[in-house]
């Protein structure tokens, strides 16, 4: 999402009405705007855990509770650090609670990690009910020093925290980290499989995380001055999820209603003479309808519906082609007419001594009974495109798997350029050289096609890197946002990030399923040409056989787990039992 | 020591019984129930509310659990109204907002002050060996025990079960098969929530009528649920049953017992940690 002018010039605006709010609220509000600032530091947390890497965190008011602790504990010694590097250093202190929390995610799934983080919401209140916060037997209140110890800096203090907060987010949220978070939250293989380490992703985001947090507990510290176990407790926790799943707390403006609403909201219903209950009810209908919708939150909607009117407004001015489909080969961008400026500069990798890139040996995988892999002995040369080739249920897409790690287990040896890769994690394998696509459209939707490639990469790209790898497969433009892609193109963009990441080998799995006839010819003649430009071989599979014959030069056929045939196209195609496997055995008979 | 260890097991049956309605709303249904527990809250709440009326206790529970039951169903009907296709994060982030929203709804009915929990099975103990067992510790492990058994007979046994099991599988598959896969997640949803409720009243008298820390109870259920991998009812009701003997055994130390409700956590991190050693991928993700 870029910042346009507008939405600048607005939060210019929003910055400044919080800053004159100062001096015009009384202190009872201001009390309240000050509430509201930090509640939305959590919600921005939150954001970052659940709006960001897709994982649910029902503890963060714990970690705030660790910062609010420090700077608690600080001010009772009256330990001669500066109040605002106390506050720092309550966010970095609840940093190692947030890895240890998070320490279950390193070997997957989201859902457990939901589980510990309630777990540690409850541990923390029991701990903290019954120890409580340290000054509160002598009644030490926190008393943040001059000029500080004002209401209205101390506001605007909050409020500053929030938008430094939310700015390096934001900055953060277009690294390679932000990246991360989106692809982890969107598919976990296709994480892995872009050389990423699924686990210390999310770990990022869970420490970065209770590190806002904790910053907030220490902003509140110096708030209220007295705390108590009630401001951190997991029902709390439980809310400030639920009202961050509602407003879309992964963008600064969702954050700020966040916070908006959980301060001023039970204010609301107390004046109008309501039970103050109803604003958990509301915010808890509020997180069902959301996710009934399934748009994302509600400043999630927003910024969608910006998007949307931007874009049209760039089709209608470009008046071109819709988002990235490829032009018919007659159209007169050919192979020929592809963009040649690299061509020649990046000639095939030299193997010494004609070592194979990829060599399978004995690979066997078994699902149960099943054998789903027999003893095959795969190898791809250096600088060409070998095809692998089977019916249904041969085991093609078993092979992808078990080379780059997906199945741990099985019998054999893989070797990339004569590195062993067994018993290597995905991102370990990703990175030694050998990369895949998958047969279902696995790109980030939340990403644009800029960024995915960047980020599939593995490492800094200049753009006209990115716009080589992409316009040599005709793909859209990289500011294009990957939701606004026709899914075809999407497996398209998934190719040319993998290429842009220069691997040794690259694995695609029907690439062309669902591309038009046209359209897959002309893929085929490109893929033929991926040795030449990026220097790296190619095993295609494929089950159309014009493709095969188009793209590739040497063909493996698998059936039933075992090799029946290899060698050039012409003459496997044409094998009898290669037929036979195909079209039945009758029929060759 | 022993005569503590006893007490722990009352609470260790509840546990248990709440951990076997969340793994099988999670093998059934998809959902990690964060609600589990509130719901069962509510039904109880229901007793509390009717015997201090001064309604005998059997009508009062029967009366209970059906309204348990009644919450789960709407529950259900919700999520496989509107979430029959969503993810399990999505799901498991709406069970969180529901468990929210009954919450909110529990304080509003029941006011947030704790209430007076009547005795199950008051007064009733015999003595073995020189330990005074009472009678609702020993209902609450056969019963919890009693739950599982006939929970994993009907899972493997009966044709509806074998429907579930299908159902939790291969959704499509089932439904296109002629399975009635709403009638069936309903079903679950309520049966479940009466069990919880029965697991709430065998749990209440020791830990007070209070709304908030009884739907909390979630928390040692789900450690129990995670000790039987989110598969097994056997391990779930044995690791229910060990949490609270292993908080009964803590009340017996001075430094360790006031935090003895704390410990579910240690389970859950020792046995993720544990049991995912080795790197699993989800075909879906």
């Amino acid at each position: 999402m870029r910042l346009n002018r507008p939405s600048l010039a607005l939060a210019v605006l929003a910055v400044l009405a919080v800053a004159g709010a100062a001096f015009l609220l009384s202190s009872f509000w201001l009390f309240l705007a000050t509430s509201a600032a930090i509640s939305a530091i959590v919600a921005r947390s939150v954001g970052i855990v659940t709006g960001q890497a897709g994982m649910i965190s029902l503890c963060q008011l714990s970690f705030a509770a660790v910062g609010a602790w420090v700077v608690a504990r600080f001010n009772l010694h009256g330990v001669p650090v500066p109040f605002l590097l106390q506050i720092l250093i309550g966010g970095l202190a609840a940093l190692p609670f947030g890895i240890l929390i998070g320490l279950p995610a390193l070997r997957l799934r989201g859902i457990n990690l939901a589980v510990v983080t309630l777990g540690f919401a409850v541990a923390a209140d029991i701990y903290l009910s019954r120890k409580s916060f340290p000054g509160i037997d002598t009644l030490t209140s926190v008393r943040p020093p001059a000029p500080l110890d004002e209401p209205r800096a101390y506001f605007l203090l909050c409020w500053g925290a929030f938008v430094l907060v939310s700015i390096l987010l934001a900055v953060a949220g277009r690294s390679r980290v932000g990246s991360a978070w989106l692809a982890v939250r969107h598919s976990e293989r296709a994480t892995g499989a872009m050389g990423l380490s699924v686990a210390r992703t999310k770990l990022t985001a869970f420490a970065v995380s209770a590190f806002v947090a904790g910053l907030s507990g220490g902003l509140l510290a110096g708030q209220v001055g007295l705390l108590t176990p009630q401001n951190f407790a997991p029902l709390g926790s439980l809310v400030t999820f639920a009202v961050a799943v509602m407003v879309g707390a992964q963008y600064a403006e969702g954050a700020a209603l966040a916070g908006v609403l959980t301060a001023f909201l039970p204010e609301l219903l107390r004046r109008l003479s309501l039970p103050l209950d109803v604003a958990d009810f509301v915010f808890g209908l509020g997180a069902v309808d959301v996710l009934r919708r399934g748009h994302g939150g509600i400043a999630a909607q927003g910024r969608d519906k910006l998007e949307r009117r931007r874009l049209k407004g760039a089709l209608a001015l470009a008046g071109a082609r819709p988002a990235g489909r490829l032009p018919p080969p007659s159209a007169g961008r050919g192979v020929d007419a592809a963009p040649a400026s690299l061509v020649g500069a990046r000639l095939v990798r030299a193997s010494p001594g004609g070592r194979p890139v990829l060599a399978v040996r004995g690979l066997t995988v078994r699902f149960g009974e099943v054998v789903a892999l027999d003893a095959v002995d795969l190898t791809v040369e250096p600088g060409i495109v070998s095809a692998l080739i089977g019916p249904n249920g041969a085991g093609k897409s078993t092979l992808v798997d078990a080379v780059t790690g997906f199945i741990p287990r099985y019998e054999g040896s893989i070797m990339v350029d004569g590195v062993p890769l067994d018993g290597l994690p995905v991102h370990r394998r990703v990175r030694s050289g050998v990369r895949r696509t998958f047969q279902q459209d696995r790109t980030v939707p939340n990403l644009t096609v800029g960024q995915y490639v960047r980020l599939a990469a593995g490492h800094h790209l200049p753009a006209a890197e990115v716009a080589e790898a992409l316009e040599f497969l005709d793909c859209p433009a990289a500011d294009y946002p990957i939701s606004a892609v026709d899914v075809g193109s999407r497996r398209l963009v998934e190719v040319a990030g993998a290429l842009a990441a220069r691997p040794k080998v690259l694995l695609l799995d029907e690439p062309a399923a669902g591309l038009a006839e046209a359209e897959s010819s002309l893929l085929a003649r490109r893929i033929a040409d991926v040795p030449g430009r990026f220097g790296c071989a190619v095993l295609l599979i494929e089950h159309d056989m014009a493709h095969v014959q188009a793209a590739s030069s040497v063909v493996t056929v698998l059936d039933f787990g075992q090799v029946i045939a290899d060698g050039a196209p012409r003459d496997v195609l044409e094998h009898r039992t290669v037929v036979a496997a195909y079209l039945g055995e009758e029929v060759a008979v | 020591m022993i005569q503590s260890a006893i007490a722990g097991l009352v609470s260790g049956g509840a546990y248990a019984a709440l951990g076997v309605c969340v793994v099988v709303m999670q093998r059934m249904v998809g959902v990690l129930n964060f609600a589990q527990a509130a719901i069962g809250a509510f039904g109880a709440f229901v007793v509390f509310v009717l015997y201090g009326d001064g309604i005998a206790y059997a009508p009062a529970a029967l009366a209970g659990t059906a309204t348990a039951a009644g919450i789960a169903a709407l529950l259900g009907l919700a999520m496989s109204t509107w979430f029959s296709e969503a993810g399990p994060r999505v799901r498991s982030t709406v069970a969180v907002a529901m468990l929210i929203t009954l919450l909110a709804s529990g304080f509003r009915a029941f006011g947030d002050s704790p209430r007076t929990v009547p005795e199950v099975l008051p007064g009733v103990t015999f003595t073995v060996a020189g330990v005074v067992i009472t009678a609702a510790s020993v209902a609450a492990i056969t019963g919890s025990a009693a739950i599982a058994l006939a929970l994993w007979l009907f899972l493997s046994r009966t044709r509806t079960g074998v429907r579930l099991r299908a159902l939790s599988e291969r959704p499509t598959s089932a439904e296109l098969l002629g399975i009635p896969a709403r009638r069936l997640t309903v079903g679950v949803w309520a049966a479940t929530g009466a069990v919880s409720a029965l697991a709430i009243l065998v749990i209440a008298p020791s830990r007070g009528g209070d709304f908030l820390s009884l739907s909390m109870l979630i928390v040692p259920a789900l450690a129990a649920a995670l000790i039987g991998l989110f598969r097994s009812l056997g391990a779930t009701v044995a690791g229910g049953i060990g949490i609270g003997l292993l908080e009964g055994l803590a009340t017996q130390s001075a430094s360790i017992g006031p935090y003895r409700h704390a410990l579910p956590l240690l389970v859950i991190l020792a046995i993720l940690l544990w049991s995912q050693r080795s790197q699993v991928w989800d075909a879906a993700q």
